[in-house]
């Protein structure tokens, strides 16, 4: 038997037009006017996975359409057809470094849910892993904002400088990023008071570092030069514009979630929102090193009052009924988890929850039909999409070069904003 | 006829090679031997004839292949050291992967050269090639002590105006690329082209007014006292065109990578992006000789007798080394300066210190013809 070549008459021709997500009056406009559009993305070094399209006149931006959606997971979706207690790892994934904060969000809308209250030592601990993440997340902006100006040693300090905070990550809940640590009802395990103590010393070995970082970035002429007046939100703007979190408070607004609805331990820990009336880039960013200052003193407060407290209550009682022995899983869940949580069933209605995530407010609705064990609909808001319409509004008027120092300085995330 | 025969016999001879040969008396007696052997015995007198010698050797082809090997490595592994990194490494890995840069240069060479669709195609694999003339050129009349090509009396000015050249290939390259970012990458280089060139030649021409001459051999012997101290705002002001000649941070302006993603030569690929990723420190290589020979003494230094007309060499070469590293060194400190930023400083603050040193540099001249200075 010999083989035969088979010829298919299938005509195959390589496309002749490139499809560009762009609409006609935005290019009709742009040749009318002899600008230049400008793609920036979505595989550009200084854009992150987004594509920006930009009408540029001279070196001045005149207009910029953002063009999200790349490195959409369908984080919605997916967790319809996961348990409740299932979508903790899933829902953690859009913004890894951010764990406490992305988690406490959704285990506060089931435990608002379902009416469970934390125990006070689990309140802590929560707090001590959401104020760890926000300065692990502050300082990763930094770092992609000094890159983004070409500061490779800004770049490489602050991402050094996370290293001890995951280590402390690491030893509280056993894993360097997504830890997945903050359960309906309290925290998976309780942290022994050594742990605590190098969580204390670590807040101080990040004071140090610090003030390296803010010789050789923070006041340096040229970083300085580069986002002072630049990117500017004014307070009316940045309302309007819907922008969230310390950007918002950078024009001038005062709020800020942990303030004005406390969660978790915040009612019991006194610290600052710094605030900021410039609004330009580097207010933004000075008011994120800020927090870190303010996230040290939350850290160190809530370790000295754990001190005082009994240790080895960290899950709620309401959750543990069925269980014949609850003294020991109340201080570590391990072996009980899908024996507690597998069959979480949330009332029907919708529950909501609003958390002060690193990069703004972060807005969790779970609706729910009463009746299986996952959720009906889940919408998740990330402060990345909130504050998408302000970062494309401050780059009216700005030059291209500006583009990275707007970018960095808002910290965009498009894994968080795109979910 | 027979007499023009004679002529070119007798410049091409072995004993007129050896009338100008660079004298190490550290290698003597291996020269001695190896001179009276036949063909190669010619090989070395050639080699060693001072103007082939500068061509070849220092500071020419071989000291810049050395140069460009060694500050690419040092430049990475500075800025690692600063960093809290260890640079590169796993490449030699017992001499701290000094040879990092020259397994990248292979790794071009095996890599696909792409010419893209819009591109002008012979202009585009031209000028890459093409500029190494600007860029080579210049080593021909830098002094190292008495090893050097060709003597002039313009010879500085002639290094300026052939550094000069360098953008307009640049700029050629990035028309030839036809793409955006290539475009954008153009406009910004030729601003900083008019932004540095000015307060470049009003250090060189200041430096000029204080020696008096415009002949770099001359220069270097007369500094007795080197240029540095006869007039430090020149210095500067060379230093910090030199800056922004090489494109370094923080005025890293027309390849600023996340901005327009390497700019000029953003479309190139394989060994041609090695090429043009050169181009900035062969350039650098020659602005630090230049400043070193204008301000920093060039070959002059404590005489070592065993190394003959080496030790201005080594002299020369150590001082280029050195600014150098204090250029690569600015790489870890600063961030990138907008494009509108640069030109302002170098409008105002950098011309207003351009007229000042040109005023410090006729004071100086002025007291060393009159007041018996350097003498």
């Amino acid at each position: 038997m010999t083989e035969k070549e088979i010829l298919l008459d299938v005509p195959v021709s390589p496309p002749t037009e490139m499809f560009i997500p762009i609409p006609k009056r935005f290019l009709e406009k742009a040749y009318k006017d002899d600008d230049f559009v400008v793609l920036v993305g979505p595989q550009h070094p200084g854009s992150g996975h987004m594509r920006i399209i930009l009408r540029i006149r001279g070196d001045v931006i005149v207009e910029a359409i953002p063009d999200p959606g790349y490195v959409h997971r369908s984080m919605e979706k997916l967790a319809e057809n996961r348990l409740y207690i299932q979508n903790i790892p899933l829902l953690e994934r859009p913004a890894i470094m951010d764990t406490g904060n992305v988690t406490l969000g959704y285990v506060r809308a089931i435990e608002s849910a379902l009416d469970i209250e934390v125990p006070e030592r689990a309140k802590y601990i929560r707090t001590i892993i959401a104020e760890l993440s926000r300065i692990g997340t502050h300082l990763y902006d930094a770092g992609i904002l000094a890159v983004f100006l070409g500061h490779t040693t800004g770049f490489m300090w602050p991402f050094a400088l996370r290293e001890p905070i995951i280590e402390a990550l690491t030893r509280m809940t056993g894993t360097r990023i997504t830890a997945s640590f903050v359960i309906p009802g309290g925290v998976r395990r309780d942290v022994p008071w050594d742990v605590l103590e190098f969580v204390r010393k670590t807040t101080f070995v990040i004071e140090r570092r610090l003030k390296g970082f803010e010789r050789i970035f923070i006041r340096n002429p040229s970083v300085i030069s580069r986002l002072k007046d630049v990117g500017i939100l004014t307070k009316e703007e940045a309302i309007k514009f819907g922008v969230v979190g310390p950007f918002l408070r950078a024009s001038g607004v005062e709020y800020d979630v942990r303030k004005v609805e406390p969660y978790d331990a915040y009612e019991n820990l006194s610290f600052d929102i710094p605030v900021s009336d410039e609004g330009d880039s580097y207010s933004r960013f000075l008011v994120r090193v800020e927090e870190i200052s303010q996230s040290i003193s939350i850290i160190r407060q809530a370790v000295n009052e754990l001190r005082g407290m009994k240790e080895g209550e960290v899950i709620s009682k309401a959750l543990l009924e069925d269980l014949s022995d609850i003294s020991e899983v109340r201080s570590d869940i391990r072996g009980y988890f899908y024996k507690i949580y597998g069959n979480l069933i949330l009332p029907r209605g919708e529950h909501t929850s609003l958390t002060e995530a690193s990069r703004g407010t972060l807005l969790y609705s779970i609706v729910s039909d009463g009746e299986s064990n996952m959720p009906y609909r889940l919408r998740v808001v990330t402060p990345g999409w909130y504050y998408l319409k302000g970062f494309m509004e401050s780059l009216k008027g700005e030059r291209l070069a500006d583009l990275q120092a707007i970018y960095g300085s808002f910290g965009y995330f498009p894994p968080e904003a795109d979910r | 006829m027979s007499e023009v025969l004679s002529e070119i016999a007798n410049i091409l001879s072995k004993e007129h090679f050896m009338e100008n040969m660079v004298g190490i008396p550290l290698l003597q007696p291996v020269i001695d031997y190896l001179i009276n052997i036949p063909l190669i015995g010619y090989m070395v007198a050639i080699v060693l004839w001072k103007p082939f010698f500068a061509l070849l050797i220092f500071p020419g082809l071989l000291t810049l292949l050395v140069v460009l090997l060694l500050i690419i490595w040092f430049e990475r592994k500075l800025t690692a050291r600063i960093q809290w990194r260890k640079g590169p490494l796993e490449i030699l890995r017992w001499a701290g992967g000094i040879i990092q840069a020259l397994g990248d240069g292979l790794r071009y060479f095996f890599q696909e050269v792409i010419v893209h669709r819009d591109s002008h195609k012979p202009y585009f694999l031209q000028f890459p090639i093409l500029i190494f003339i600007p860029v080579l050129l210049p080593l021909l009349f830098i002094p190292a002590g008495s090893v050097v090509a060709i003597t002039s009396p313009y010879s500085l000015i002639i290094v300026s105006a052939i550094i000069s050249l360098i953008p307009v290939f640049i700029v050629a390259i990035g028309w030839a690329s036809n793409s955006r970012f290539a475009y954008i990458g153009t406009i910004r280089e030729a601003f900083m082209y008019f932004a540095y060139e000015i307060p470049f030649i009003f250090a060189v021409l200041s430096m000029i007014i204080v020696y008096g001459t415009a002949d770099l051999t001359l220069i270097v012997e007369k500094q007795t006292i080197p240029g540095i101290v006869l007039n430090p705002v020149a210095c500067l002001l060379f230093f910090i065109a030199t800056v922004m000649a090489t494109s370094r941070l923080p005025f890293e302006i027309p390849e600023a990578d996340q901005e327009i993603a390497f700019g000029p030569f953003v479309e190139y690929s394989g060994i041609m992006f090695g090429l043009v990723m050169t181009i900035a420190y062969e350039k650098m290589y020659i602005m630090a000789l230049l400043l070193s020979v204008l301000f920093l003494g060039g070959g002059n230094g404590p005489a070592l007798t065993i190394l003959g007309d080496l030790a201005p060499a080594l002299w020369l070469f150590l001082k280029t080394i050195v600014v150098m590293g204090l250029l690569a060194f600015l790489r870890s400190i600063y961030a990138r300066y907008r494009l509108d930023q640069a030109l302002k400083i170098s409008w105002t603050s950098m011309l207003k210190l351009s007229a000042l040193s040109l005023a410090f540099g006729i004071v100086v001249s002025f007291a060393i013809n009159n007041l018996g200075w350097l003498t």
